[in-house]
């Protein structure tokens, strides 16, 4: 067939049929049904993650997330691990920026006792001396091997600077030696009490379920789980000066991490879908401007995105791509000058109905999975945000116009602005970027520390 | 019982053809797989099979680069492929209404690839792998110890001898015509299978098929070169590495039964009995009771020359690899000598299972799973079968295909981190 086949209309996405429960304790309970394999997966999001920890003590909200499987009711932590493999249960806790989560993912039979062994780990959590001290011993180790990874090393160095060190999204959520060695077990303790309880969470269960059972089902688990009044929340800093360029230096490395990152906005701005097509069009696709000049282009990288995280309080734009070492310099031309291009080239009518199809498509398949949909709805109770909140961002996608992305593009992208952050060889990489007119770079270590 | 549904028919050249109706969403999902890996390279184009999977986005003759990303991103739709040491697997997912367009770009490279590849195509994307090779292995830490392992398991003769990913002059020397030969030679509809997933009619998906695949012509399957002979080391092997990490780590490898072959779901099962999870063995005793290491991992990597079973653990600071050493030979010994227990083995079999069930919550995945059993069993309806011999394991057939494996000479891995004099010039 020499000819492309004829493609019909985009299907119609759908949200999947909702049911709402309110427990008496006071959680907000979704129900969704979906049987194309038999199992369950559960969310309980709450409503604090790392922006709550206190300062000078980064850490401390994914620390407690992590203790509270370390033996909870009847069962210490290695007898919690072999029942829920006894079950062919996961069990999963960890935080974010904005919240804090456990999910659990189980064969439909053995969901109900899933479920409890998570019910008695938000509850009932031991958090004994022993295993905190274990527990927090592994995350020293982890923050020391995080200097390992250039990708993290980036993202704490990036958040750190962006943010600034005062501002509850500057530092790292998983810690810094210095601030997990401020925390006490007693902290543990008291976020625990303070942030996991009903009435600062919601559920969402969905997968192959009776909803007109789960009701009853999880009253019986959760019946002692007791609502409090809500914590306070972090409040946002205004936006620190930021340097035009950091290095951190790894000698050798045979590629650059680099990261372009500037403000952005947050999940309640009404800019939050047009943001995204313009991301769709920049860095969020493969046939994207930045993967397709860097990657296909130029062959300096094996690819390059951007991104608009979209947090409570604020967010943050980043461009990124690992490129080859020798090319770091041309690289950073061409990045910026994608973003300059957002500006100033138009966005073409191809541009623009990829950015909307790409987004639509990206709902559906994020609907089309139990953990998807667990996801999905798990990040709206987050949020506060009503359940129909993913066919309002559809509906706003098609009402954007590609003179409104460009409108966008003046406000939200500006290369001038942006910091470049670099992870990679300095003695070879910095005579090719003073060449771009870049200033000296400030250089930080891979903790994100001043150094120069 | 653990089913995933599908009707099966083969084309007249050769083509089998796998559909698999789910339309709990408006998606579709089109997964080939060719069966070819980095087994089929010669010395000297390493690398190669996975660099071709690269050249299969560069265009086809009725849809020109960048058209197959292009045509399918304009629709919300999105690719990828994968290559291993085995089997090169590509796939789109998106709306149902890309269907045919999905099929007819598949079959379009498929026809025509070898006539329009270019040189300058060929460079292109020999850049994106070298920094893939760089990305994934060279600035990643532990990564260059990837690399090594198929190296010193295999003789220089076996096609696992080296990575799919290939050497940097490898890469570099791979020429437009060894593009064709090598599209010539595996790239025939004998020597795939198509599966078709998700929202559609299969009596339309049907006539898809014969129009975009239906017409290219038979030809043999590829000739294979004769099966290697199964590799094992003759003793011991050491080897120390050093790279940029805080931390130094263990990895011992052994040679292992094939994928499919007798022992090899024994020895998954082993290998979750000593480090899947926290329940483990390994971390029971590394981790959590003499707190020398910070993680621990055991796995069969099975293929369908032979596996291999992996085992290893990265040291707490102050603490060396002789001691996380001592301790990983301790907790060997006893699982050869003893097997698991009936509690262990139950847990290993429930979370093996529970990991099926939860895979085919996922389209792709179901999709490739079809795939995989028709490339390995020449049966889409390879999962019952699969999932019947991991509840035949027990405690004795576990404990004596891991006493066979554990029993032989391995590879002794050792990477600690650079030290300040490996930093300094190296002089003549």
């Amino acid at each position: 067939m020499a000819q492309a086949p004829a493609v019909g209309p985009l299907p119609a996405v759908a949200l999947p049929r909702a049911t709402r429960l309110t427990l008496s304790n006071g959680l907000e309970v979704v129900a969704l049904r979906r049987d194309v394999a038999p199992i369950v997966s559960a969310a309980f999001m709450f409503r604090s993650g790392g922006a709550c920890d206190p300062a000078g003590r980064a850490g401390l909200a994914s620390i407690t997330a992590e203790m509270l499987d370390e033996g909870a009711g009847a069962l210490d932590a290695l007898g919690i691990a072999a029942e829920l493999e006894q079950l062919g249960a996961d069990l999963w806790l960890g935080s974010g920026r904005d919240g804090s989560q456990l999910s659990i993912q189980a064969p439909r039979e053995t969901f109900p006792a899933a479920m409890a062994i998570a019910a008695d780990v938000l509850i009932r959590p031991r958090l004994e001396d022993a295993d905190w001290r274990r527990v927090l011993n592994d995350r020293r180790t982890g923050v020391v091997q995080r200097r390992d990874q250039p990708e993290a090393v980036v993202n704490v160095v990036s958040d750190r600077i962006l943010f600034g060190d005062g501002h509850p999204y500057g530092q790292p959520v998983d810690g810094l030696e210095r601030t997990l060695d401020a925390l006490t077990l007693d902290d543990v303790r008291a976020f625990h009490a303070a942030h996991y309880h009903p009435a600062h969470a919601s559920l969402v269960v969905a997968g192959d379920i009776d909803a007109a059972s789960l009701q009853s089902e999880l009253e019986a688990r959760l019946a002692a789980w007791k609502p409090a009044a809500p914590p306070p929340a972090p409040k946002a800093l205004p936006w620190p000066q930021r340097p035009r360029l950091v290095i951190i230096d790894r000698p050798g490395a045979p590629q650059s991490i680099v990261r372009i990152v500037a403000p952005g906005t947050d999940r309640l701005s009404p800019d939050r879908p047009a943001l995204s097509m313009l991301n769709a069009i920049l860095g969020g696709s493969f046939t994207s401007r930045l993967n397709f000049n860097l990657r296909e282009k130029h062959g300096y990288t094996y690819g390059a995105a951007s991104s608009f995280s979209f947090l409570r309080n604020a967010g943050a734009f980043a461009a990124r791509a690992a490129v080859f070492a020798e090319s770091t310099a041309p690289a950073v031309r061409e990045m910026l000058s994608e973003l300059s291009g957002m500006r100033e080239r138009p966005i073409t009518t191809e541009e623009h109905a990829k950015a909307n199809a790409t987004l639509l498509m990206r709902v559906a398949e994020g609907l089309a999975t139990t953990g998807g949909m667990a996801t999905t709805f798990g990040e709206l109770g987050l949020y506060g945000l009503p359940l129909d909140e993913p066919m309002r961002f559809v509906a706003a996608l098609q009402r954007t116009t590609a003179d409104d992305l460009r409108g966008l593009a003046q406000r939200y992208i500006d290369p001038d602005a942006a910091c470049i952050v670099i992870v990679g060889d300095r003695a070879m990489i910095e005579p090719g970027l003073r060449e771009l007119g870049l200033p000296p770079a400030a250089l930080h270590n891979a903790d994100g520390d001043r150094i120069s | 019982m653990l089913t995933i549904p599908f009707d099966t028919f083969v084309l007249e050249n050769g083509l089998p053809v796998i559909l698999h109706v789910d339309r709990s969403s408006p998606l579709v999902a089109v997964d080939v797989w060719y069966h070819v890996g980095s087994k089929d390279e010669s010395p000297g184009r390493t690398g190669f099979a996975h660099l071709f999977e690269h050249l299969m986005f560069m265009g086809s003759r009725n849809a020109p680069y960048p058209a197959f990303d292009a045509i399918m991103e304009s629709w919300g739709g999105h690719n990828n492929g994968t290559t291993s040491n085995d089997r090169t697997n590509y796939y789109e997912i998106g709306p149902r209404n890309l269907l045919e367009t999905f099929l007819w770009l598949e079959a379009d490279r498929l026809a025509t690839l070898s006539d329009v590849i270019t040189e300058e195509e060929l460079e292109r994307q020999r850049k994106v792998v070298q920094n893939e090779r760089r990305q994934s292995y060279e600035n990643r830490p532990y990564g260059r110890a990837e690399l090594a392992v198929p190296e010193a398991m295999y003789p220089p003769d076996h096609p696992y001898h080296w990575p799919t990913i290939g050497s940097h002059a490898d890469v570099e020397a791979a020429t437009v015509a060894d593009v064709r030969a090598f599209f010539e030679r595996f790239y025939r509809p004998s020597n795939a299978s198509l599966v078709i997933a998700g929202d559609f009619d299969p009596a339309e998906a049907r006539k898809m098929v014969d129009r975009t695949f239906g017409w290219q012509p038979k030809l043999p399957p590829p000739t294979r070169t004769p099966q290697p002979a199964t590799p094992r080391l003759e003793k011991d092997i050491e080897i120390a590495q050093t790279d940029r990490v805080q931390l130094p780590r263990l990895r011992l490898t052994w040679h292992s039964p094939a994928l499919f072959a007798a022992g090899d779901a024994d020895l998954d099962m082993a290998a979750h009995v000593l480090g899947g999870g926290k329940s483990s063995r390994l971390y029971r005793s590394l981790v959590f009771e003499k707190r020398i290491a910070q993680d621990v991992f055991a796995y069969q990597s099975s293929q369908l020359l032979g596996s291999l079973f992996q085992v290893g653990t990265t040291a707490k600071p102050d603490h060396d690899l002789d001691e996380t050493s001592a301790a990983v030979a301790a907790e060997i010994e006893r699982l050869a000598s003893d097997g698991p227990t009936e509690a262990e083995l139950a847990r290993a079999r429930n979370t093996h299972l529970a990991d099926f069930y939860k895979s085919l919550d996922h389209l792709q995945t179901r999709a490739d799973l079809l795939n995989h059993y028709q490339h390995v069993l020449g049966d889409p309806g390879g999962v019952a079968r699969d999932v019947a011999r991991y509840e035949q394991t027990t405690i004795a057939s576990v404990r004596d295909a891991f006493a066979r494996v554990a029993g032989a000479a391995h590879l002794d891995l050792r990477i600690s981190p650079e030290s300040a004099a490996a930093d300094a010039p190296v002089t003549a």
